[in-house]
């Protein structure tokens, strides 16, 4: 056990040297998280005063959009970094060596989990410049850091999935479009009772991510309340349970294999 | 190291058998019927039997397409064979694949390093991953960067390594673990002749220095023949020869004797002369031409006959049999196969 947790350190210090090395894979990704919050902040803002959002500041309502696009594209980093040492087989020489096969599929996941809690924490600290009160104190701030990396490595299991599936860093890049559904059928601008088009509210209701936004709208709005809370981890439990498990999976297949 | 002592400049003419029964001591690899057939049914391997002694340089040669790569990659526990069986030191390469990772290096086509790495980083990294602590993998690092050649380009990324120092630092990375058995795949495959020959001896240093039995592919004879101890020649899927280049060589009577006449018009004289003793001679230019089994011995014979015929020679040439001719006879399509081996 602890032979695999240096092996897993060792690999995924290799994972993050090299992702700082190369900080443009992942500087637009934290552009775009934070070009949501302002923009989407900025040109919406008045709609907060109505009734609906229940006095929760358009901020608040808007932040988890920045930091669940923000962790879902850290995550699709976990895949972009593993497809990386496939096509330059790095992954094929480590796999020569006698390192544990669970660690070398863990280790890119654990290294974009560690840039998405960063990049979240990033994204908390602008918006509170930009004016976030936060009545929940930093338990909340905690509470909605541990939502996002939770999604992230439910999205990852998905990305690093595909990733090995498919060998090839178009096939896997095109896989992220699921992230644009998922992010946008959804309770994202407003509160579900506004929303009209019932195929959308539909939608809403089905899609995971809206269970993230309301634990992650409730715990910056109110701080801890137990049920959209819990009904957030359970969306996140159930995403990643489906995509950890089809990543072990085809890593068990293609690694035995290849 | 005795029995490297024993296979060195000797033919030994015991035939390798491979049975596992032979496999208990002194066999660093050894297979039994391997072989590999893909997804879309082509068959890459179709049951290959050898045994590679311990300290021995191995090597296996065959043109494109005849199953290198892929008895490598099995071998290495990349890929799962789909019959037979093959064991490195006595470990099974299916069923105790840790235990063999361990005591294999290996430097592969197949594999890459990460560019963004720095050559030290890499190796580092690779011996820390061996269980090595990390002053011991960053001095072992030290070490191999200086052995071979790579010490100005350590702190550089690999990103901007040439071709040959890729090679050198894939070799330096396989032999972080100083491994018992170590695989190249044509380890010297687009390098220029002056890089090729400082790999060569970089091998020969590696072997003599620890021991270390090397097993390699190539698809050049002369790297065969230079570099290897034993061989086995890959065709199709199948080994139809293994034995000593020089034995090899040897079995294909490719011996070339010329003998060129002092005067010219002493030519078909010399021709008849020759046809006595050797019915297959034949003109070739200025010279009389003949293959056989014993180049020397014959050579003597025809001297003696042209000086008792009065016959001036002008020029004599004895070539040893080129490894070209074993592989071009081998490995033709309709492969007369010539070592009462193989089916």
């Amino acid at each position: 056990m602890l032979r695999f947790l240096e092996e897993l350190w060792l690999l995924t210090g290799r994972s993050l040297k090299v992702t700082l090395r190369e900080p443009w894979a992942v500087i637009p990704n934290i552009g775009i998280s934070l070009f949501f919050l302002f923009v989407y902040n900025a040109g919406l803002s008045g709609i907060g005063q109505l009734p609906a959002f229940g006095g929760v500041p358009y901020l608040a309502f808007i932040l988890p959009v920045a930091l669940v696009s923000g962790s879902v594209g850290g995550a699709g980093a976990a895949g972009q970094a593993l497809i990386r040492d496939l096509e330059s087989r790095y992954f094929t020489k480590l796999r020569l060596t006698p390192v544990s096969r669970t660690a070398l599929v863990m280790a890119p996941m654990l290294s974009g989990m560690i840039q998405l809690v960063a990049q979240t924490v990033l994204i908390l600290l602008v918006a509170l410049a930009l004016g976030l009160k936060l009545p929940g104190g930093l338990l909340a701030a905690v509470g909605v850091v541990v939502l996002a990396a939770g999604w992230g490595l439910g999205f990852a299991g998905y990305a690093v999935g595909t990733a090995l599936r498919s060998r090839s860093g178009r096939t896997a890049q095109a896989a992220t479009f699921i992230f644009f559904p998922l992010l946008f059928l959804s309770d994202t601008f407003v509160p579900l009772t506004l929303i009209k088009a019932g195929w959308m509210r539909v939608a809403a209701h089905v899609n995971p991510t809206t269970y993230v936004f309301d634990a992650m709208r409730s715990l910056l709005a109110h701080g801890l309340v137990a049920a959209p809370l819990l009904r957030g981890l359970a969306a996140i439990v159930a995403l990643a349970v489906v995509t950890l498990g089809f990543a072990v999976y085809t890593a068990q297949r293609t690694l035995r294999d290849a | 190291m005795a029995t490297l002592a024993v296979l060195h400049g000797q033919d030994d003419s015991e035939q390798t058998r491979h049975s596992p029964a032979a496999l208990g001591s002194g066999f660093a690899l050894a297979a039994q019927g391997l072989r590999k057939r893909y997804g879309d049914g082509a068959e890459a391997l179709c049951g290959v039997d050898f045994a590679v002694r311990e300290g021995e340089i191995y090597g296996l040669l065959g043109p494109n397409g005849a199953g290198k790569s892929t008895a490598v990659q099995i071998l290495t526990t990349l890929l799962l064979p789909t019959d037979g069986s093959a064991q490195v030191f006595g470990r099974d390469i299916v069923r105790d694949q840790d235990a063999v990772r361990r005591s294999i290096g290996v430097a592969l086509q197949e594999t890459g390093v990460d560019p963004l790495l720095t050559g030290s980083e890499a190796l580092e990294l690779q011996g820390r991953l061996y269980g090595a602590t990390r002053r011991a993998a960053r001095e072992r690092a030290h070490e191999l960067s200086g052995m071979l050649q790579l010490e100005d380009f350590a702190h550089r990324r690999i990103a901007n390594y040439s071709g040959g120092m890729r090679r050198r630092l894939d070799l330096a990375l396989g032999l972080v673990h100083r491994p018992r058995l170590l695989f190249l795949d044509e380890p010297t495959t687009g390098l220029d002749p002056l890089s090729r020959n400082a790999l060569w001896d970089l091998v020969r240093t590696v072997r003599s220095e620890s021991g270390t039995t090397v097993f390699l592919t190539t698809q050049y004879l002369e790297e065969a023949d230079t570099l290897c101890d034993r061989i086995a020649i890959l065709r199709a899927g199948t080994v139809v020869a293994e034995d000593t280049p020089s034995r090899l060589k040897r079995r294909m009577r490719r011996d070339v004797i010329e003998l060129e006449p002092e005067d010219p018009a002493q030519l078909a004289t010399l021709l008849r002369l020759v046809r006595r003793s050797q019915p297959s001679a034949t003109l070739e230019r200025e010279a009389v031409r003949v293959h056989v089994s014993h180049g020397a011995t014959i050579a003597q014979e025809l001297l003696a006959a042209a000086a008792g015929a009065g016959i001036a020679l002008g020029g004599l040439r004895v070539a040893p049999p080129t490894l070209d001719d074993v592989f071009l006879e081998l490995t033709r399509e309709d492969g007369v196969t010539d070592t009462g081996e193989e089916a």
